[in-house]
């Protein structure tokens, strides 16, 4: 059959239209019309390019910086309030807090341009993510548009979180989690690791708004919602700024001196208000202070009421804690990649650490032992040669109750014929009379002392003890060193830091979910517990402005890097000189239980009830100071 | 084969060519893609000191305002605004979204939106169409249209025109551009607006998931008098469920 130009031609006209029109319905409707009640397919509006932000709102908040004690506008709850109050500015000149990057809700509102651009599948050009690298600390934010779930409440957190979006009508509409602690300006307004945001970004011509809405459960007491606006450029305006190294800013400082104002003794707390001429209460408000009318009734409150807004409110409870609960309490060992051959295992109890290689595995912590069998499962999958090594951090039993049944399952190939093998315990009792067929358990001396004082079964106990400083062992391929940290939680904590991976397993030296565990009787101290935060601070480095790096494990809550034990550090440093100074002014316990000195910090650590309360950790502070 | 293809093309070509016969265009009402009747409350989140409170004379931080509005600016009297019966300049349309106030959005007609502030008792008319009005007073001439996404193809596949053009995609704005204002202040303590002001809105509508509904008014400023270049800014409020606060006032210059 002969196909004329013209004909061709009409065919071509009759068919592409009906080609082109399943192309863009594919495109438009995705995956074919909504169901109902389904939201609407939504228009892919382009945000890519490079853009600048127009600072008319706020100038000089995101420009020079914000005042002390202006916190007009936000929701500060009363722990967030004081937790500003609290802040020195100082604090950054800290080796671990000069190179903090903005957390993302700051960082897409603070001076610097910003680079968009997207990820798209090669083989069939779905969009994967949107990517956003904020000029201001080097931010190089990722939001997945692919769908894909955020990750568990015991994965790490990251100053720009873990967002995912989608398209809601004329807006791209981000969800994020996992953010770091950091601020909401730059005063110390807090924003704690707890908090989410919800974005919607839209466009209008060149110019794109974001709004941002924080929910912080910690430190709001409802949603701040801010929008940022930019302006498209049209090229590149090659002013990147590089990576920050930290450096010596102050000498000769003392490692446990955490630069912060005593609860109610802020200097600088009534400058703003007099500056300004506004009433000392306005800007201390809380959420009340967004809404229209706040004006005429701050002009009416007295100055005491304005006072009382920089100290504890008196004859409070504890505020508890408002965190996600990171420990799954689903009867499952889940397991988390921590990096090359070193996991995390969450579910009994404490956390675990595997190392996997050629030879056996090396465990830190054998969890409380409820899910032993679960565990030792878990790790069959990870390695296919027996537990060899089980250090334990500490002698709680959240990390040796799993010691047993672990060590049981697995063997030591090194020990048969040898010293230990003749020497140990074991042999002697005649208790484990094969100790190959055995994982050598490994801890500081105390921690034997201590089970064996408590009668513990002679299975739990490690064979493999130390005394002082470190012990060090090379296995599957890299340097393991447990180092002694005396007096902290107990007298026999050990972190573990294995070197080629750079992960340390902090034990509860470092959690992210309570107060620090200062068990006294067993040899804690809150001098001990500031020293061994700050051991394991000297043996982290970060991989940008600091994040990622090195990892640490907690002994509970999600993984972590610094700059999770630095907020952690300076915490206990500044409820300790807060004990301290009240002892110093001579409080009894109970006054400085009433004074409420951890109100800045109960929201996200406290609790009431259980096994370790508030006012046992302070108890635990005041009289480590008193002996 | 050709059928069974047709078929399964959704309506893409519903207001194209074959789809039901043209009819006159629906409203602007019944067109509306967004909810944003009701009343809605200001968050001062922002330039809070600038909002809640009226300023200090000269302190026009975050303003990109030119020498002449300097000038101007620095020279705000307050009584003189209240003697000359001016205590509304700045709850004109370029400054009183930014205020601590209550919206409530109704439609007047099937081409009209109305926006009412209880903050200094104003009313807002947004007619959909050309700008109605002789304009002068602090609101001015609004002129709404609703702000739709474009359509992804308009001229067809490699600049090939088939003679169709898809459904425009879902959501958009309320684009409002507003004219002949009375020159007022964009904020309380005198920064100028002056009578060639060009102020253009776009409304935008938000739901957080299990959370608050949320109205975004992002607002340029083109006043080539007093500003040196555009003036964003981007102001929100809160859906309330009725009318609780909503407390009428009178304008009040400082």
């Amino acid at each position: 059959m002969r196909v004329t130009i013209k004909s061709f031609m009409k065919i071509i006209r009759t068919i592409l239209p009906v080609l082109l029109a399943l192309a863009v319905s594919a495109l438009l409707y995705g995956q074919g019309r909504p169901a109902p009640g389904q939201p609407t397919p939504a228009f892919d509006i382009d945000v890519t390019g490079y853009w600048t932000p127009a600072l008319h709102e706020d100038g000089l908040e995101r420009g020079g910086g914000p005042e002390i004690a202006d916190y007009g506008g936000f929701a500060l709850n009363e722990a967030g309030r004081l937790f500003a109050l609290s802040y020195d500015p100082s604090r950054l000149t800290l080796r671990h807090h000069q190179c903090d990057a903005y957390i993302m809700p700051y960082q897409m509102r603070a001076v610097g341009n910003f680079r968009t651009w997207e990820e798209r599948d090669p083989h069939n050009q779905q969009l994967v993510a949107i990517d956003v690298w904020a000029q201001t600390t080097e931010g190089h934010r990722v939001i997945w548009m692919d769908g894909r779930p955020h990750p568990p409440a015991w994965a790490p957190h990251s100053f720009t979180g873990f967002s995912t979006g989608r398209f809601v009508g004329n807006a791209l509409v981000v969800y994020t989690t996992h953010l770091k602690q950091g601020w909401l300006r730059r005063n110390g307004s807090p924003e704690s690791d707890q908090a989410t945001a919800t974005e919607f970004i839209v466009r209008h011509g060149d110019h794109l708004t974001d709004t941002t809405v924080v929910t912080d459960p910690v430190y709001l007491t409802e949603p701040e919602v801010r929008s940022n606006d930019y302006v498209r450029q049209p090229g590149d305006h090659h002013v990147w700024l590089y990576a920050c190294d930290d450096g010596e800013e102050i000498t000769g400082r003392a490692p446990d001196v955490v630069p912060n104002y005593p609860l109610g003794k802020q200097p600088f707390a009534k400058e703003y208000s007099q500056r300004y001429k506004l009433p000392l209460i306005a800007s201390l408000a809380g959420a009340e202070s967004m809404y229209p009318g706040y004006a005429a009734k701050a002009k009416n409150a007295t100055e005491a009421e304005g006072l009382a807004k920089l100290e504890p409110a008196p004859n409070q409870p504890s505020e508890t804690s408002r965190a996600t609960e990171v420990e799954p309490h689903d009867g499952e060992i889940h397991v988390l990649p921590v990096r090359d051959n070193v996991y995390m295992l969450v579910g009994d109890g404490g956390n675990i650490v595997v190392q996997t290689g050629d030879q056996g595995a090396f465990v830190v912590d054998s969890g409380e032992g409820k899910l032993a069998d679960k565990v030792i499962a878990a790790i069959r999958k990870l390695s296919d040669k027996p537990i060899q090594f089980i250090a334990n951090t500490s002698v709680h039993a959240e990390h040796v109750g799993g010691n047993a049944k672990l060590g049981t399952v697995g063997s030591d190939p090194s020990l048969p014929g040898s010293f230990f093998d003749l020497q140990s315990p074991g042999r002697v009792t005649g208790l484990l009379t094969d100790p190959a067929h055995h994982a050598t358990v490994m801890a500081q001396n105390n921690v034997v002392v201590r089970l064996e004082a408590a009668k513990a079964p002679i299975d739990m106990i490690p064979a493999d003890t130390y005394l002082e400083e470190r012990r060090r062992k090379f296995h599957n391929g890299e340097l393991i060193e447990l180092f002694y940290e005396p007096n902290a939680v107990t007298d026999g904590d050990s972190i573990v830091h294995f070197r080629k991976s750079d992960v340390i397993a902090a034990g509860d030296i470092f959690t992210t979910t309570q107060y620090p565990f200062i068990d006294l009787k067993n040899g804690g101290s809150v001098q001990g517990e500031i020293k061994a935060l700050n051991d394991i601070l000297n043996r982290t480095g970060y991989e940008h402005d600091e994040q990622g790096g090195t990892y640490i494990v907690p002994g509970h809550g999600y993984l972590s890097d610094e700059h999770e034990v630095v907020e952690y550090r300076d915490m206990v440093v500044i409820v300790r000189d807060r004990v301290q100074a009240l002892i110093k002014a001579g409080a009894s316990l109970e006054q400085v239980k009433a004074a409420r000195i951890t109100a800045d910090y109960d929201t996200r650590y406290g609790s009431n009830s259980g096994a370790w309360t508030t006012g046992m950790f302070v108890e635990a502070v005041y009289n480590s100071l008193k002996r | 084969m050709s059928w069974m293809v047709l078929a399964t093309i959704p309506d893409v070509y519903a207001q194209g060519r074959g789809g039901p016969p043209p009819g006159p265009p629906p409203s602007p009402k019944a067109a509306a893609r967004i909810d944003l009747t009701g009343y809605w409350v200001s968050l001062i989140t922002e330039d809070w000191r600038y909002r809640q409170f009226t300023p200090p004379k000269g302190d026009y931080e975050s303003v990109p305002i030119n020498p002449a509005g300097r000038k101007l600016a620095g020279a705000w009297d307050p009584a003189k605004d209240e003697a000359a019966g001016e205590q509304c300049k700045a709850y004109g349309a370029a400054g009183i979204m930014r205020m601590p106030t209550r919206l409530h959005i109704t439609w007047q007609d099937d081409n009209t939106l109305k926006l009412e502030t209880d903050a200094g008792t104003q009313t807002r008319i947004f007619h959909f169409g050309p700008p109605e009005g002789a304009g002068g007073d602090w609101q001015g001439v609004s002129s709404a249209s609703w702000d739709y996404p474009r359509p992804l193809i308009q001229t067809g596949f490699g600049g090939i025109d088939f003679g169709f053009t898809l459904p425009p995609p879902p959501g958009g704005s309320l684009k409002v551009v507003t004219t002949k204002m009375r020159p007022g202040y964009l904020r309380k303590n005198g920064v100028p607006y002056g009578n060639g002001t060009l102020l253009t809105e776009y409304f935008d509508r938000f739901e957080v998931p299990g959370g608050e509904t949320y109205l975004l008014v992002i607002s340029e400023v083109n006043d080539p008098e007093y500003l040196s270049q555009p003036f964003w800014t981007s102001t929100h409020f809160k859906k309330q469920s009725d009318a609780s606060g909503w407390n009428p006032t009178p304008c009040v210059s400082r």
